[in-house]
């Protein structure tokens, strides 16, 4: 990848809070043009790091560029092309929605007769036209979140630093937050989120970078994520819930009752074992009306690599 | 500049649209309508003020005590304004999304002094009607009004960048706040106490000659000339020497000649002459009486405020830096346990 192509590259970022050892190795790529996922368990480092890019956290060690510019020695350069969201948004309450983003944009140094055209683009962006006119502290968590989205468009970014963006979010506005992602990269700006919701992120995102204890664990596209090695719950159901455990039971296969939901069971040795099972039942006449995994193909990588690492 | 003018204007508005603002400030203004009141039937009191002649300095002897009250509970007030500015927007988790943009951290310190010293100076401000009522009483002069009030003024502007500098050191509100009142108690209380205790064990021994009793002996004399400097960063101290020009009664003598004699109800006058003379040396001259150790009468000192103000702007000039220093990111160090976001 060459350096105009890389919104974000990392290598080797170390950063240690007291004896707390928060950030111990984590390198990271975030392409231009695409969504790429920062994930890993809480504690992993995964704000520590993005608080180094967003140049705000000075790291003990590491090469860093942001935007092509060293986060350290030229933070203005990276600020003028970075928008950053942090987990939690601290907002002012008083202000109004309008107020909040004007003011943003006037930190930005955009010129003061656009700042109100900014602010009122950015809040339909942010589906809160509307509330343009309304205290800050009457919207919603989620409707916060949002706001606070948007406020990192504010001097529109190449460089979009948003961690777990899609908590306190409704599945409506998940889906948006995807779509509106998604549009971002399209836009060819690069996109990193955080997150430990992983199903959200398994639809949005180009390329996957877990973290854990402090170290990156692996990179990869989306396309090409290894398989898991261990067992995989997978949830079923039949028309005749009898038969189906029955049958079950006759291959040995350990299940558990998810209630109304159907019937988790442990499947080992990846998705060739899952289509034998699948076969398997079809053709002892059990009318399977649903067989899936539970959780994404991400979450399952995931949790290999963290055990992995244990 | 316009950094500075956003934080400001951000700041400004969200302490005017949090809390009973107005309340506040009427209450303030009562309380000081209220001294202001007592201390004019007070002053006007036959036995302090003399004769007729005097009712016209009325104005003085109000202004002096009115602004001398005022300054006091604006010491009071201004600390609150900005001795959680920083660390309350580190919990409240807004200061990042501030540092993240191309404001500079001069701009948000500064940004932030302007607003906690502007709200301060609307304080301030509102006690303007009593000065013009004491000056309509008589006996003082504009430039004596002007002088005091720009001194005040800066005064709390120390106060605020001492303050605000206080928030950026301390990870808790609560800490900052009352170290920052403990600031103003040491620079109010504490000089003065400092002082006292001081003078009074650097004593000199002198031997005088008492000619009346034939004989000469040893007495040991305070040297307050030594140890004035210790009170001299006193805001009270501060105020009352730097005003302008104190008010001066003529007294026509028997004679026909007149002379200026200053007021002795105008305290910020009166206090201003201590100081002065606190710091005239003793020294040995010869009386009818014999050779004094003393300080002779008519001599006093220079004035205590330059180094007062002086040391008190240059603490403000400091404590602004550090600010600076502290809003700076990327961060190397953190306190024990902040998070930046
Ligand atoms: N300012 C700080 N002081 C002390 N420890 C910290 C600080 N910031 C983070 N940590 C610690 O560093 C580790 C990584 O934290 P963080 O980067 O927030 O993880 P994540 O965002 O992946 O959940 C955690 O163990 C956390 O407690
Ligand atoms: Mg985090």
């Amino acid at each position: 990848m060459t350096a105009a192509q890389a919104g974000v590259t990392a290598r080797g970022i170390r950063r240690s809070f007291g004896p707390v050892h928060a950030v111990q190795g984590i390198d990271l790529d975030v392409p231009l043009g695409q969504v790429t996922a920062l994930v890993g368990p809480n504690g992993a480092g995964k704000t520590t790091a993005m608080l180094v890019l967003a140049t705000l956290l000075v790291p003990d060690a590491g090469e860093v560029r942001v935007a092509g510019f060293d986060p350290i020695t030229q933070a203005g350069e990276v600020r003028a092309r970075m928008g950053w969201a942090p987990d939690v948004f601290g907002m002012y309450d008083t202000l109004t929605c309008r107020e909040y983003l004007e003011t943003m944009a006037a930190a930005y140094r955009i010129p003061t007769g656009q700042r109100t055209d900014r602010a009122r683009h950015l809040l339909e962006l942010a589906r809160l036209p509307d509330k343009a006119e309304q205290p800050v502290h009457s919207l919603s968590r989620g409707q916060k979140q949002r706001l606070g989205l948007v406020r990192a468009l504010v001097h529109d970014p190449a460089v979009l630093l948003l961690d777990e963006p899609a908590s306190g979010l409704d599945p409506r506005s998940r889906v948006e937050l995807r779509d509106l992602l998604r549009r971002l990269a399209g836009e060819g700006r690069a996109v990193l989120v955080s997150s430990h919701i992983l199903s959200d992120l398994e639809e949005v995102a180009d390329r996957v970078v877990f973290v854990d204890g402090g170290r990156t664990v692996g990179q990869h596209a989306i396309g090409d994520m290894p398989q898991a090695r261990t067992a995989r719950t997978y949830r079923l159901r039949g028309l005749d819930p009898a038969a189906l455990q029955a049958e079950l039971e006759k291959r040995g296969v350990g299940w558990a009752t998810a209630g109304h939901a159907g019937i988790d069971v442990q499947v080992l040795g990846g998705e060739e074992s899952a289509a034998r099972l699948l076969a398997e039942l079809v053709a002892a006449d059990v009318r399977v009306t649903a067989f899936a995994p539970v959780g994404g193909s991400l979450e399952a990588t995931y949790l290999d690599l963290v055990e992995g690492q244990r | 500049m316009n950094g500075i003018l956003t934080v400001a204007r951000l700041e400004f508005r969200l302490r005017i649209r949090a809390g009973r603002w107005r309340w506040l400030v009427g209450a303030w203004f009562l309380v000081l309508l209220g001294v202001t009141l007592l201390v004019r039937s007070a002053a006007d009191q036959e036995n302090l003020v003399g004769d007729l002649e005097e009712q016209r300095t009325l104005g003085a002897a109000m202004f002096g005590v009115v602004m001398l009250v005022v300054l006091a509970l604006a010491l009071l007030v201004t600390p609150a304004l900005a001795a959680q500015s920083v660390n309350g927007d580190r919990e409240r988790g807004t200061l990042a999304t501030l540092q993240v943009t191309r404001l500079s951290a001069a701009e948000i310190a500064l940004g932030k002094l302007l607003a906690s010293w502007g709200t301060a100076l609307v304080f301030l401000g509102v006690t303007l009607p009593l000065a013009l009522w004491c000056y309509l009483e008589g006996g003082l002069s504009v430039l004596r009004i002007a002088g005091v009030y720009l001194v005040t003024a800066l005064l709390l502007g120390i106060v605020c960048a001492i303050s605000l500098a206080l928030s950026t050191l301390l990870a808790r509100t609560t800490t900052s706040a009352v170290l920052a009142y403990l600031t103003v108690f040491a620079l109010t209380v504490g000089t003065l106490v400092t002082f006292g205790l001081v003078t009074a064990s650097v004593q000199t021994e002198a031997t005088v000659r008492n000619d009346g009793y034939g004989g000469s002996y040893e007495i040991t004399v305070p040297r307050p000339d030594k140890t004035w400097f210790l009170l001299a960063p006193n805001p009270f101290a501060v105020l009352a020497d730097s005003a302008p020009a104190a008010p001066v009664r003529t007294i026509e003598l028997p004679n026909g000649d007149t002379i200026e004699e200053p007021l002795s109800v105008d305290v910020l006058g009166s206090m201003s002459r201590e100081l002065h003379r606190i710091r005239a040396a003793p020294r040995y001259h010869d009386t009818e009486y014999g050779t004094q150790f003393a300080v002779p009468d008519g001599v006093t000192g220079g004035p205590v405020w330059p180094l007062g103000l002086g040391v008190n702007l240059l603490l403000a000039a400091g404590a602004i830096w550090v600010t600076i220093v502290r809003l700076r990111t990327p961060t190397r160090k953190l306190a024990r346990g902040q998070r930046i976001a």
